[in-house]
């Protein structure tokens, strides 16, 4: 095992998921000047508003996604060792990649969406560049992200004897063997850690494949690219990415609650198949995304319906249970961590209740590519990752500081974050469920209505944040000197 | 009221019961502290049944949704229809302005440059129908229209600039 004291994992995961919240934090503000141009407050040409769109959702996943990979690195280095500079490389990759992303989008006016659905990427009206810089850009993030998921799977595979040892196979199996063989058994969070890894990988292929053929595209305009083939890897890569970002952040839920609770939180029969069911479900419910396409062979569509049901047994049943089982009587207290952490969780389901209606075939025939779709996916990355994140945050900051947050700051964050939240998110609810489409620079009625409501909501969201992040600095600057341990991840060991 | 704002309403029924259970599972951490071994042993009890529950409610609800699936049977291609091309291209859909009521209408929906959606609002603006328009394969959408008036096509899949503005109003019934 190695030390809690680990000033180096630690400082890894300060490099990722500090620069995963900025960028959270400034594609918040990228989302509020959508929604007030939408309003009709903030004029915006459409170059203007696709180019700000792409840049906010390409930016915002690579947001949510380095704030998971920070958060498991972290944990994952308490179990084994693992190479910095092999972090610090994939890092180098995804910010080049993101760089190059804003450089295509706010000087390039790129605005082929962060979907870039071929051949769309070669059909617009932004230079000729900025389509290259964006598509190497995208690659880039994606070599950094498999760098990453190797790193992490082989690091998953050594600590627990290899495929069968991280799966826990013998564990659930062949019980009174694995107990007699004293083989270390995967702790909780290294299941998702073996889910990012594994499912990531794929994603990241597929992610390559088409990233690479968009490229030789962009250089050779009589290459060929059939479009459904094209729609089905952007779909499973980018759906796979996003689902791996809530999966990854919420395995810090794992270390966090019990720590915040008091209570321990160990590896079961019932949690291992959970995550067996997650890995291989989280592959196969993209074709949700393909419902309109009545092209896509059949039986793809029945499989995405069920397997995207079916996805929601093991979260509800597995880790959100166990969850709330932890909390129940737990005397929890409700610092900003714990707050934060559990309204996560209620994000979570709520934006899963979302996304189940508009995987409903009949039901996606009124809500595709309505503001339903923005609705529930900011439900579960505003309202569940990103609280996660913050959470967990506020969790290592109130572990060191002597310091601690008064309960009226505690309620003042809290209604301001939570309520303007909800606002925000109604706001897109209610105008999918009118029917107003999504990326429409001027949307038609009701849309322009509900925008203004959005706008506010979401400024008094913001507001909630930075009050948030001003009480994070106050706390960490509570720290007592030559204190150089964590001790939420000792307490947890203990 | 439209089928999504019946599905809102759902939304918020559903949703409401879950953050129901998260707040009353917040509000049992005031109450005195419980051994998480108790806590265990009545929790699995229910966590089972609450399983059994789930997998048979999410499986009941793919099973009925079936029926309603948008894609056209064998039968249904065959069976006689108006036949009614749609080109879909930057910013615009060519199409008839006049469509029959009460009678089926295959729509063979494609593009010519990027992929696009055809979504058609009836005259109370609720999205009533869609398919995706791609370049290189032809959907095929039936509808049948019930009321007369104007319904418009929009765009629903991001297509460059000038997505928001991609629409078409057709007239139904009235004047072929």
């Amino acid at each position: 095992m190695m030390p809690t004291s680990d000033n180096t994992g630690r400082r890894v995961m300060v490099l990722y998921m500090g620069t995963g919240l900025a960028l959270t934090a400034s594609m918040m503000f990228a989302g509020l000047m959508l929604r007030a141009s939408q309003a009709g407050w903030m004029p915006m040409s459409p170059g203007q508003f696709y180019a700000v769109l792409t840049l906010h959702g390409a930016v915002v996943i690579v947001a949510l996604m380095l704030c998971g990979m920070g958060g498991l690195w972290f944990l994952m280095r308490r179990q084994t060792s693992l190479s910095v500079a092999a972090a610090v490389i994939a890092y180098a990759c995804i910010a080049a990649g993101a760089a190059a992303v804003i450089a295509a989008t706010l000087f390039g006016g790129f605005a082929g969406l962060y979907t870039f659905l071929a051949p769309l990427p070669f059909h617009g009206s932004w230079p000729y560049w900025s389509t290259g810089a964006f598509l190497i850009g995208m690659t880039l993030i994606t070599i950094g992200w498999m760098a990453w998921c190797m790193q992490m799977l082989g690091a998953v595979l050594r600590a627990y004897g290899g495929a069968l040892g991280a799966l826990a196979w013998d564990f659930v199996w062949h019980r009174k063997a694995f107990d007699a063989s004293g083989r270390p058994l995967p702790p909780p969070e290294a299941l998702p850690v073996l889910m990012a890894g594994f499912d990531g990988m794929l994603a990241g292929m597929s992610a390559m494949l088409l990233g690479v053929a968009l490229i030789v595209r962009w250089l050779d305009a009589r290459v060929l690219i059939n479009p459904l083939w094209a729609k089905n890897l952007t779909y499973f890569f980018a759906h796979t990415y996003a689902n791996l970002i809530i999966y990854m952040l919420a395995a810090l839920i794992y270390v966090g609650l019990p720590y915040a609770t008091g209570r321990k939180y160990h590896t079961s029969a019932a949690l291992v198949v959970g995550w067996w069911c997650s890995m291989v479900l989280t592959l196969t419910n993209y074709f949700h995304h393909l419902y309109m396409d009545f092209v896509q062979p059949g039986p793809f569509q029945y499989l995405g319906e069920l397997s995207s049901y079916l996805s929601a047994v093991p979260v509800t049943v597995v880790t959100i249970f166990s969850a709330l089982m932890l909390v129940w009587r737990s005397g929890m207290k409700w610092t900003l961590g714990a707050i934060f952490m559990y309204t996560g969780l209620i994000g979570w389901v709520v934006g899963g209740i979302g996304a189940e209606i508009d995987a409903t075939v009949p039901f996606n025939v009124h809500l595709h590519n309505t503001l339903w779709v923005p609705a529930h996916f900011h439900t579960y990355l505003v309202g569940g990752c990103v609280l996660f994140a913050v959470g967990w945050v506020f969790l290592c900051l109130e572990s060191r500081s002597i310091r601690r947050t008064r309960i009226l700051v505690r309620w003042v964050v809290g209604l301001l974050t939570f309520g303007g939240m909800a606002v925000f998110l109604m706001g897109f609810y209610c105008a999918g469920a009118y029917g107003v489409p999504r990326r429409y620079a001027i949307e038609p009625a009701p849309g322009p209505e509900l925008a203004k409501i959005a706008s506010i909501g979401a400024a008094v969201m913001i507001i909630g944040f930075a009050l948030a992040f001003a009480e994070g600095v106050r706390l960490r600057f509570g720290y007592p000197e030559g204190e150089a341990t964590i001790r939420m991840t000792q307490e947890v060991e203990a | 009221m439209s089928v999504a704002v019946k599905l809102l309403v759902m939304f918020l029924v559903f949703a409401g019961a879950a953050i129901t259970i998260f707040l009353a599972v917040a509000y049992s951490t005031h109450l005195p502290v419980s051994e998480q071994h108790d806590v265990q042993q009545r929790g699995y009890a229910i966590r089972g049944r609450w399983f059994l529950a789930l997998v048979l409610f999410l499986i009941a609800s793919f099973a009925i949704s079936i029926p309603f699936y948008p894609y056209m049977s064998a039968p249904a291609a065959l069976a006689p229809a108006r036949k009614v091309p749609v080109i879909a291209e930057q910013y615009a859909f060519i199409m008839a302005s006049h469509l029959p009521v009460d009678k089926p209408i295959i729509f063979e929906v494609t593009s010519r440059d990027v992929n696009h959606d055809f979504g058609i609002y009836n005259p109370r603006g609720h999205l009533i129908a869609q398919v995706q328009a791609m370049p290189d394969y032809t959907n095929y959408l039936r509808v049948i229209f019930h009321k007369p008036g104007q319904y418009t096509a929009r765009c629903l899949e991001y297509c460059g600039i000038g997505h928001a503005i991609m629409a078409k109003t057709f007239t139904v019934g009235g004047k072929q």
